[in-house]
């Protein structure tokens, strides 16, 4: 007789057997099972939260190939890049040169789970991990490689990873931290659950909304297809929380909090500025808050209350850093811009701003003065006031500028001193990430400390820049030319 | 002023390709535009991390210190040059072939017509390879994770996936045994099989073995040169002779069509190992010496499985096991490695 999936899936998954030959535990090293005390029997409830079949998994994915790829083919030939807004094409820089490398990256931490992960379903699981991811890494490589004779940005969705541009090492340190450093539990809890399946929505839906909007068909395709591939696979860190909420609560809670605060800082920098300033204000569909409310906090919300986890004893603060992180680091972006490998739009003209204020009440507040000072500057021809002369001292665990986590008004230094050298923080959130476990921080030196360490020559903000591998031809600067400036410019008496 | 906008515009490079393939004097294909240089960790602290954290002193022991030298390892080109595109459409058409066998095999009522001895020998050499496919799997994932290069770790993807393939095909097959023959112990009695079978613990043992290599480049000689040719030589290459002769012609087929996969596999082993000794004598040197340490694993693999295989319908034990040693030696040969015992 024919079988279904479901009539042959358990003896798939029946795999594991008793080692006699080697030593257990070192066929499964602690270091990457991340079992700890967890005792083995636990892992027999570790149940998959969806099942695939090969033969299916083959079939339905080639057809979502060659939609992409029609899709892609129709509007490279219809020339629709050339039309799109100059903002809107930096945050498709920004995603390609950020995530591009994090898709390839998550190929190894699924092939982690396929090798170590504590229980034979998970390791089964991680192999539709693993081609899913290898399909963003060649779909984000094809789109870029397409689009490289208009714009040579588009080659930092292959090179961004092997230079030292800030934004990018900021991006490294954490996913090689989650990915590639992490046990399978860890990683399960840090990048699976909380990335993937909590804040992946913010990049790969809201920005694709805003692309169609932008009618950047082909990148929200794109985008829209890697979602369907995510929202699968993003699940399986719900089974191993399951595990985890009955042997060590405790763990979950810790690592799911300080994963959680380190995602929502990275996507204040790579989506907050992409959807809030870099989309033509027409097209905006959500602000990052919104979305972020809609999207990532009530599910986070959810989810914690489902599995019987507390809300992060932060929970406050990171609230207030949602209505000012994105905006200090978008100032910071912009300010710093030859720092970039995309051309930021600084997104305040007055209709602009009058949009950011009413969704953010304390925008003009908080930062209206500091972009009326950049502007009289563009308007005075001071352009040298409104560049960078140095580099902004950066947090030892979110590898960002220091006073980038919340309002103008919270920059009490945060500080450890461990094993004798100080560590500086941008919130007391990082502190108190920091302080949970020094020594997976403490080894790093972020730029400014290498800086600082004469690591980079010349010390100078030249000598910073040729370091991190920006070449002219990609070196950020301001989208529209700082034409949007010249509605501020006082009436000329004539 | 007619050149005035012209000089306003910096003049910028028109991009053809990646900068990173450098002067490469022809157009890169599209396998080299989707895999070219995706490692970022190849550099001396290979995270950006501290230098101590787990996953750096990982890489620099198990990777960054084999004692395989090549200037780059990103001048390794998968023959198949498989991309994930091309992958699963290659793969849905032999999913399609394998699910007309079976239904095909279905409609003639294959499996309630298979003799006693048949019955024998899928419970022996057929059902239980899940656990073997099992390990295979965890070992090509592992090839992948400490790759020295993109190229390499793609082709270790897709042999990772293509092991996952064997296991639920195999699931499948138990489970239809199982219900057509459900006095029988298939779907419960391979794990003890597997665990204690005589004729299968060369097989377990060189897996087990595999499992704790951890210096990529033994890894690489484990899997690659030993435990995965061989067990595919002999539980698909060779079996799917002896199961045809036996009458199991359904599982024949399936293993013949497994085999491909096999064969793929085995084909970017060797444009590796060309590669490798055409860096230098000394890495033949170290591969054979690692080899050398795996022959003794090898060969008891062929001797077990080879009696595993033979019955008395089919060939002789002695000539399976000499047609897996040839298959053996034409892998590492051409690289100017030997597999006789010292
Ligand atoms: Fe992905
Ligand atoms: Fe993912």
């Amino acid at each position: 007789m024919l079988l279904n999936r479901d009539d042959w899936y358990d003896i798939s998954r029946d795999l594991d057997w008793t080692l006699s030959y080697v030593d257990e535990e070192v066929a499964f090293p602690q270091c990457w099972t991340g079992k700890r005390a967890i005792p083995d029997e636990a892992w027999q409830a570790w149940d998959e939260p969806f099942r695939v079949s090969y033969r299916d998994y083959v079939r339905v994915q080639r057809e979502k190939e060659s939609g992409v790829k029609a899709v892609g083919d129709a509007m490279l030939r219809a020339g629709v890049y050339q039309k799109l807004d100059p903002a809107h094409v930096a945050a498709a820089h920004l995603h390609m040169g950020t995530t591009c490398m994090v898709e390839y990256m998550a190929v190894t931490m699924q092939s982690r789970f396929c090798r170590f992960a504590p229980t034979p379903r998970w390791r089964n699981l991680g192999v539709f991990g693993m081609l899913d991811e290898t399909r963003h890494t060649q779909l984000d490589l094809r789109f870029s490689h397409d689009l490289l004779r208009f714009d040579p940005r588009f080659d930092w969705a292959q090179k961004a990873f092997h230079t030292n541009e800030w934004g990018v090492l900021a991006v490294k340190n954490f996913f090689d931290d989650i990915m590639l450093s992490s046990d399978c539990v860890e990683a399960a809890l840090a990048t699976s659950l909380t990335v993937e399946h909590g804040f992946t929505n913010i990049q790969f839906v809201a920005l694709a909304a805003d692309a169609m909007a932008a009618g950047d068909v082909n990148w929200s395709n794109l985008l829209s297809s890697i979602q369907t591939d995510e929202a699968r696979h993003a699940q399986q860190g719900f089974p191993t929380l399951q595990v985890l909420m009955e042997h060590d609560p405790q763990r979950a809670q810790q690592a799911i909090d300080v994963a959680f605060w380190r995602s929502t800082r990275l996507f204040q920098t790579l989506t907050g500025p992409a959807m809030d300033y870099y989309t033509p204000l027409d097209q905006r569909k959500m602000s990052f808050k919104e979305f972020m409310l809609e999207w990532v906090v009530n599910h986070h919300e959810r989810i914690l209350a489902d599995y019987g986890l507390s809300k992060p004893w932060y929970w406050d603060k990171f609230l207030h850093s949602l209505e000012n992180g994105h905006h200090a680091m978008h100032l910071g972006l912009w300010f710093w811009r030859p720092t970039l490998f995309w051309k930021p739009n600084a997104g305040v003209s007055k209709a602009e701003r009058e949009w950011l204020n009413e969704k953010y009440p304390t925008w003009e507040e908080n930062w209206g003065g500091y972009w009326d000072q950049i502007i009289a500057n563009i308007n005075a021809g001071r352009m040298d006031l409104t560049l960078p002369e140095t580099l902004p001292a950066l947090c030892n665990v979110t590898q960002l500028p220091l006073g980038s986590a919340m309002s103008r008004h919270d920059l009490e230094p945060a500080v450890s001193v461990y094993e004798g050298r100080t560590y500086q923080f941008d919130s007391d959130i990082s502190k108190w990430c920091f302080d949970l476990d020094p020594a997976r921080y403490a080894g790093h030196m972020n730029v400014v400390d290498r800086f600082i360490a004469g690591q980079i020559q010349p010390m100078s903000l030249a000598g910073g820049l040729e370091w991190m591998g920006l070449t002219p031809d990609v070196m950020g600067d301001d989208a529209y030319g700082y034409r949007w400036a010249a509605e501020y410019a006082p009436a000329m008496a004539d | 002023m007619s050149t005035e906008q012209g000089a306003a515009k910096p003049r910028t490079r028109k991009l053809r390709t990646w900068t990173a393939f450098g002067e490469l004097g022809r157009r890169p294909t599209e396998y080299e535009v989707l895999t070219h240089g995706m490692n970022h960790t190849l550099r001396p602290t290979p995270l950006e991390l501290g230098p101590e954290v787990l996953g750096n002193r990982w890489l620099r022991e198990h990777r960054d210190a084999i004692s395989l030298r090549v200037p780059d390892w990103d001048a390794f080109r998968d023959p198949d040059a498989v991309t994930y595109g091309s992958y699963v459409a290659m793969q849905d058409d032999q999913e399609t072939y394998v699910e007309g066998l079976l239904e095909r095999f279905d409609r003639e009522d294959h499996d309630a017509g298979l003799s006693e001895e048949a019955l024998q020998r899928l419970a022996l050499c057929v059902t239980p390879t899940r656990y073997l496919a099992h390990a295979q799997q965890m070992l090509s994932a592992y090839l992948q994770q400490l790759a020295p290069g993109s190229y390499l770790a793609t082709c270790a993807t897709f042999q990772t996936a293509d092991q996952l393939r064997r296991v639920q095909l195999v699931a499948y097959r138990t489970t239809q045994l199982q219900r057509t023959h459900p006095s029988r112990a298939f779907a419960t009695g391979e794990r003890a099989v597997w665990e204690q079978h005589p004729l299968w613990q060369p097989m377990r043992e060189a897996a087990e073995h595999a499992l704790i290599t951890y210096d990529w480049d033994q890894a690489f000689v484990a899997t690659q040169l030993v435990f995965k040719p061989l067990a595919d030589m002999l539980l698909l290459q060779q079996s799917a002779l002896e199961l045809s002769t036996a009458g199991c012609t359904l599982d024949a087929l399936i293993a013949d069509n497994l085999w491909r996969d096999s064969e793929r596999s085995q084909r970017w082993t060797t444009v590796l190992l060309r590669m490798l000794v055409e860096a230098g004598p000394e890495n033949r040197e170290v591969l054979q010496r690692y080899l050398t340490s795996w022959v003794p694993r090898g060969q008891a693999m062929v001797e077990a499985g080879s009696q595993l295989l033979a019955a008395s319908t089919g060939r002789a034990q002695t000539q399976i096991a000499e047609a897996v040693r040839a298959g053996w030696r034409s892998l590492v040969e051409p690289a100017g490695l030997s597999v006789d015992p010292v």
